[in-house]
Order: C-alpha cells, then sequence, then structure tokens
C-alpha cells in the first residue's frame, strides 16, 4: 500500500514513526483488554448476567427465608 | 496493519477512542446501577420487587 512512497503521507506520519506508534497501540491495547477480561471475570464472580431458563439461580437460604420467617413468628 | 497509521493521524484517532471509551464505560455503569441486580451502591431492593411480582390479593 505505498500511497505515496517518496511524498509525505495523508496523516504525516513516516513509516518508522507508524510502525514505532503501532507497537506501542498494540502493547496498550493488550493491556487494556487484559484488564477487562480480569474486570468481567471478577464481575462474573460477583453476579452472572445471564440467566438461565428459570430465572437467575438463587442460593436455597431465598427461596426458604419466608417460609423460615413465618415458621419462626409462629414459634415465638 | 501498521500502515493504517499512515492514513489515519494517531492524535485524533486517541482521543476518539478515549472518548467513545469514557462514554461507552459510563453508559454501561449508568445503566447497571439502574437495575435490581447489578446495582452495587443500594443492593437489590426486595421490598419493592417483591410487592410488583405478588399476586393481587383476592377477596
Amino acid at each position: 500500500m505505498a500511497l505515496n512512497p517518496t511524498g509525505p503521507t495523508i496523516s504525516g506520519l513516516t513509516e518508522a514513526e507508524a510502525k514505532e506508534f503501532h507497537g506501542i497501540f498494540t502493547t496498550s491495547f493488550i493491556a487494556f483488554t487484559v484488564i477487562a477480561i480480569i474486570a468481567h471475570f471478577l464481575a462474573w464472580q460477583w453476579r452472572p448476567w445471564l440467566p438461565g431458563p428459570n430465572g437467575y439461580a438463587t442460593s436455597w437460604l431465598n427461596d426458604f427465608a419466608p417460609m423460615l420467617h413465618h415458621t419462626i413468628s409462629q414459634l415465638v | 496493519m501498521w500502515r493504517v497509521w499512515l492514513l489515519f493521524d494517531p492524535r485524533r484517532v486517541l482521543v476518539a477512542l478515549g472518548i467513545f471509551l469514557f462514554v461507552l464505560a459510563l453508559l454501561i455503569h449508568f445503566i447497571l446501577l439502574s437495575t435490581d441486580r447489578f446495582n452495587w451502591l443500594e443492593g437489590p431492593h426486595h421490598g419493592a420487587t417483591a410487592a410488583q411480582m405478588a399476586p393481587l390479593p383476592s377477596k
């Protein structure tokens, strides 16, 4: 893609400058992506965002908490 | 691939990318805060959800 081998390029960068910036950009992009993957992993551990066919899974305590409260209130 | 920087000015690309990612992050965070499940500041509102999901009282 030799746009104009002798003259200035459209962006004004030389090939050496473009290669140098590309190295910095690639490294930064990879670092950003790695951090984003870690953040997504932690967020999924906290609360998964894709519910199953029966909705989000809950612990048994959530399902039986009202019944436990009712039972305890009857006893006390 | 590096030849893309011969076409696009890196300064403008960086500014545009920064603005885009910041606005996108802000949007996603506000959307999450507006939900019941993913609000990390106030947590789920069990009372409000239970009232909405409860069946109508039968008389």
